[in-house]
């Protein structure tokens, strides 16, 4: 049996390859067969001439013959198919301009998709890079009960980490990282990177060797740790071109270290803050920060945590492993600090996600427009594919005399199903190709917006995306190759050799229209999207914030190591202030405790007469310079602003923000109100003075947040954060340079000054409402050019049909103007039917859009209408041309053509 | 043609199969053997003949290979492989069966 199928595949192989060859053969083969039989004629007397021509009648017909020969060695599958491909190759190379519109718009829908699988597959999917067994390694959260709200944090303290290290026994090891940005190199060229803080174990999760040296090792991440660094393979390449640096110094922070090895190419750990420039021994950045307390510090959370479960444990089993941990480890805390209190049943609860954040219970904003961007893109496929199929069914029908000379001629209608379909197949592989090709080299800034940490991968190399693309491919070849392949099947032989070309079909035309209605109607749904999303994006740009961001500049200070007491910072931020203020094109400028959607002060509040003021919202603490509010731009709703006259010894002032006298003091007037920081019974009443509009500094819509202002001058204990916010006349970007240097002449050793607009902070809040705007309307704007040039195309080659039938009508009297509004009525029928269809669709759906818009309702009429009258133009502009062709037909020449 | 019969369907194969157990052949001798043996009665249809030695082949019973021919002639010579002669045997015996049962109806209907 076996020696049989392969004496076949053998034969069917050689008869592939060799067809040139087995033909010879067979033709040899025979001519000897035929010189044979001659011979013996020839032997039994008769004269040679005769004895041929004898010999080839008895042979019977040759050609014959070889077609049975041929029959009976078979015809193999790939010969048939390799057939039809260079058939379908002709085809297509014969129709130019078809086959590379179709391309074109097969690329563009599988491009769009493929970009957008990549991004959800990188944000959800995808486990990071070189991560070895990434289903067993988890990020650890612990959910939390406050006054509020639970809320998930994977944020630990130092401290919190080496209590789960120590006793977690569900994992086999437990590592810490961060990402904070560092001042890297000296002088002049001081840049700002990301970079990746790690415990020593940390590596051990990686199947990842040094490219060059070594990484850190736990006895240099301990105490205040080694001042070694490893670098990451592109920082290396850009910085110091690819050469040996092992053991050279590179400044990093404060300290200069030692470069003891370089990362592998690609390798970006776990990071979601960005490509880390180098990785540093994460004790080595907690000592910096914190002294030699750093391990029994647990008030300050920082570090992410990522755990390897054990072989054979169960989640559930983890889980209630690492809630005991995180209580116990909470006692450990209350036994250095009273203030904690101890955990109530139910306030801790120990939670294991995958090591994808977007999977996780924080995930952002991101993988969210993400998914919609990928349905979106969908849809827009879906449109492609209708276009497509509604050309090939065009080409089909003006193909049908050939089909139906090809079926009178004996092909069975498998046969040519079978080549129309390679036809589309190979229709989409090509799509599909430039579809990657898009992914590649057209979507990159897209991607970046989408994933910050984004290393390049080749999506042709890459298995997933060649997966993707070939699925695609078959969905594309299906969706658009079947209907037209089905629809030759019934051609009907003899009324098509009948009707030449001409004659047009009612059934054609009735498939053709409603995947044209298809087509707009989709298109409707994408543009109604796009139109709430920009509107939406506008919203969120008028937004008022409860400040002028616009006019502000940051200033941040790096002392890199500089140790400072309370009372020389707060001389170095008055000398800041001062210098500050002398800047020419500087108006206003204040100290910022908390600074917009950068980071805040919340502290525990009291008022008389009012209980747990924790559970009335998150009240945000700005500690101002007199000028605090006219730099800000902050409007007084009522009461007074605090000035230059609320000085130590006056009475102690507070302004706060509208939601918050709503909150504390509902129905009376907070103006002369007592609020007091709750830390001590003895804390002194600081008097309401004022009310300024509500301030956003954390989220754009949680109401649930509040601002109060303190004059620092009152304050005279607080160490002063060194930062301020300094409002400028002209466009604050002329001014960074000016102030930066001012600034950094009152700076002491390396520390240094980091100045920017105030808008970098608050932009990057506004992505996920510009990524939606951005990509629906992209998306939005390429199914209306799909749906236009299928309108085109399909009313253009009606008209072509029925150019005899119009000729007919001009011959016979009928003005133009009737020819024209005819084509263009036609056109709009469809349309209109596409609109409502599509428009209702999308009046349904909207609402699980709302919570991707900000403040927009979702089925707002003016963006509806609008749409509306766009398909409306475009589709009649789409009709345009060929109803001007029909109007200009000359009766003459296409009745004569006929 | 008195005299000739036209082969029974599939008998084509195992005459050819019989032929070439004795030694390998080129087309037209096998035909010509054919001929010879069953005293001019059969006839092998020249039309089938090559149709059936490259489905032969096909099926790795007969292999091919180019020769000279006794009178010098290049020739495409087919031989029984091993699949060939199981092939043959079992077939034989089929048809010693058939051939015998026919006989036995033919008999008891005369």
């Amino acid at each position: 049996m076996i020696a049989r199928v392969w004496s076949e595949f053998v034969y069917r192989v050689r008869s592939m390859f060799r067809r040139a060859d087995v033909e010879r053969e067979l033709d040899a083969e025979l001519r000897s067969h035929i010189e044979h039989e001659t011979a013996r004629l020839v032997r039994d007397g008769v004269s040679p001439t005769d004895a041929e021509r004898q010999a080839r009648a008895s042979f019977g017909g040759i050609e014959r013959i070889k077609e049975d020969t041929r029959d009976a060695r078979g015809v193999s599958f790939v010969e048939q198919t390799l057939a039809d491909v260079r058939y379908a190759l002709r085809a297509l190379r014969a129709h130019k301009a078809f086959t590379i519109g179709v391309v074109i718009t097969l690329a563009l829908g599988i491009g769009a998709n493929a970009t957008m699988f990549g991004i959800v597959d990188r944000l959800l999917f995808r486990a990071p890079s070189a991560l070895r067994d990434p289903e067993t390694v988890h990020r650890l959260y612990r959910y939390e009960r406050d006054a509020l709200e639970v809320s998930a944090n994977r944020s630990f303290s130092y401290p919190t980490y080496l209590d789960l290290k120590r006793s977690l026994t569900s994992f086999t090891d437990v590592a810490a990282f961060y990402t904070p940005r560092y001042s890297v190199g000296d002088g002049e060229s001081v840049v700002e990177l990301p970079v990746t803080v790690a415990s020593a174990n940390y590596f051990n999760y990686f199947d990842a060797r040094p490219f060059r040296g070594r990484f850190f090792t736990a006895a240099e991440d301990s105490a205040e740790g080694a001042q070694v660094v490893v670098l990451g393979y592109d920082f290396w390449q850009s910085q110091f071109g690819g050469r040996d640096v092992i053991g050279e110094q590179i400044r990093v922070g404060a300290p200069l270290r030692t470069i003891i090895g370089v990362a592998p190419r690609g390798f970006v750990g776990v990071s979601d803050q960005g490509v880390p420039a180098m990785w540093l021994p994460i004790s080595n950045f907690a000592f910096a920060s914190r002294g030699a307390a750093y391990t029994t510090y647990y008030e300050w959370s920082w570090l992410e945590v990522i755990a390897r479960r054990r072989l054979g444990v169960t989640r559930q089993a983890a889980e209630t492993e690492l809630t005991g941990a995180f209580i116990r480890s909470w006692r450990n805390a209350y036994a250095i600090n009273k203030e904690w209190g101890t955990p109530e049943a139910g306030d801790l609860r120990g939670a294991i996600g995958p090591i994808q954040l977007e999977r996780g219970p924080q995930a952002g904003e991101n993988s969210r427009v993400a998914k919609w961007t990928a349905g979106v893109a969908l849809i827009v496929l879906l449109i492609a594919c209708a276009n497509v199929a509604n050309l090939l069914l065009a080409r089909a029908l003006g193909r049908r005399r050939e089909i139906a000379v090809r079926l009178a001629l004996g092909a069975s209608r498998g046969r040519l199903a079978r080549q129309l379909l390679t036809e589309s197949v190979l229709l989409s592989v090509l799509g599909a190709i430039g579809g990657l090709a898009i992914a590649q080299w057209g979507a990159t800034s897209i991607r970046r917006w989408f994933i910050p940490s984004e290393v390049t991968v080749n999506v042709f190399t890459d298995m997933r995306m060649v997966a993707f693309a070939a699925a695609a491919t078959i969905l594309v070849a299906l969706l658009t190759g079947l209907v037209p392949a089905v629809r030759s099947g019934r051609t009907d032989v003899s009324r098509s050799l009948k009707d030449g070309a001409r004659g047009s079909s009612l059934q054609h035309s009735r498939t053709r229209s409603s995947l044209l209605i298809l087509q707009v109607a989709l298109s409707v749904v994408l543009l109604i999207g796009a139109g709430l999303f920009v509107r939406s994006l506008s919203n969120a740009n008028d937004y008022r914030l409860g400040y002028d961001a616009d006019q502000v500049l940051f200033a941040t200070t790096r002392l890199r190591g500089s140790r400072l007491t309370t009372a020389e910072r707060a001389s170095l931020f008055d000398r800041l202030e001062n210098a500050a203020r002398a800047v020419p094109g500087v108006t206003h400028v204040t100290h910022a405790q908390s600074v917009p959607f950068s980071g805040n002060d919340m502290r525990p509040l009291a008022s008389p007469g009012v209980d747990s003021i924790s559970a009335r919202g998150r009240f945000i603490l700005q500690i101002g310079s007199p000028d605090y509010f006219a730099t800000m731009g902050t409007r007084i709703v009522r009461g007074r602003a605090f000035g230059a006259g609320d000085r130590l010894g006056s009475e102690r002032v507070v302004v706060v923000s509208e939601g918050m006298a709503n909150a504390i003091w509902p129905g009376s007037d907070p103006l002369g109100k007592c609020l007091r920081f709750a830390w001590s019974d003895t804390a002194p009443c600081m008097t309401v003075v004022g009310v300024a509009e509500e301030m956003h500094l954390r989220s754009f819509d949680d109401s649930r947040e509040h601002a109060y202002y303190v004059p620092r001058l009152q304050m005279p204990d607080e160490p002063p954060q060194l930062q301020l916010l300094a409002r400028v006349n002209g466009a604050p970007e002329r001014s960074i340079e000016a102030l930066r240097r001012r600034l950094q002449r009152e700076l002491p050793g390396s520390a240094y000054i980091y100045v920017r607009p105030l808008m970098q902070l608050v932009e990057p809040n506004l992505r996920s409402w510009r990524l939606g705007a951005t990509m629906f309307t992209a998306f939005g704007a390429l199914a209306l050019v799909l749906a236009a040039i299928g309108l085109h195309s399909v009313i253009a080659y009606d008209m072509a049909q029925r150019k005899r039938d119009l000729s007919l009508r001009v011959a016979l009297g009928a003005p133009t103007s009737r020819l024209f509004g005819m084509v263009v009525g036609r056109g709009a029928r469809l349309v209109t039917v596409g609109l409502v269809l599509g428009g209702s669709v999308a009046m349904w759906a909207a609402p699980w859009l709302k919570e991707q818009l900000f403040q927009q309702d979702p089925r707002d009429l003016a963006v509806f209408g609008v749409v509306g009258l766009t398909l409306l133009i475009a589709g009649v502009a789409a009709t345009l041309m060929p109803a001007f062709r029909a109007a200009r037909v000359d009766p003459n020449q296409v009745l004569r053509d006929e | 043609m008195t005299g000739r019969i036209d082969l029974p369907q599939g008998t084509l194969d195992l005459l050819i199969l019989k032929t070439l157990s004795l030694t390998a052949m080129h087309g037209w001798a096998i035909s010509e053997r054919i001929r010879q043996i069953s005293k001019e009665v059969v006839m092998v249809p020249q039309g089938s003949l090559y149709p059936a030695l490259h489905r032969l082949e096909r099926r790795g019973w007969i292999s091919a290979e180019w020769g000279a021919s006794d009178n010098n002639r290049k020739a495409k010579f087919y031989k029984l492989t091993a699949a060939g002669r199981k092939q043959l045997a079992e077939d034989s015996k089929l048809w010693e069966r058939l051939t015998a049962a026919v006989g036995l109806v033919m008999d008891a209907r005369a």
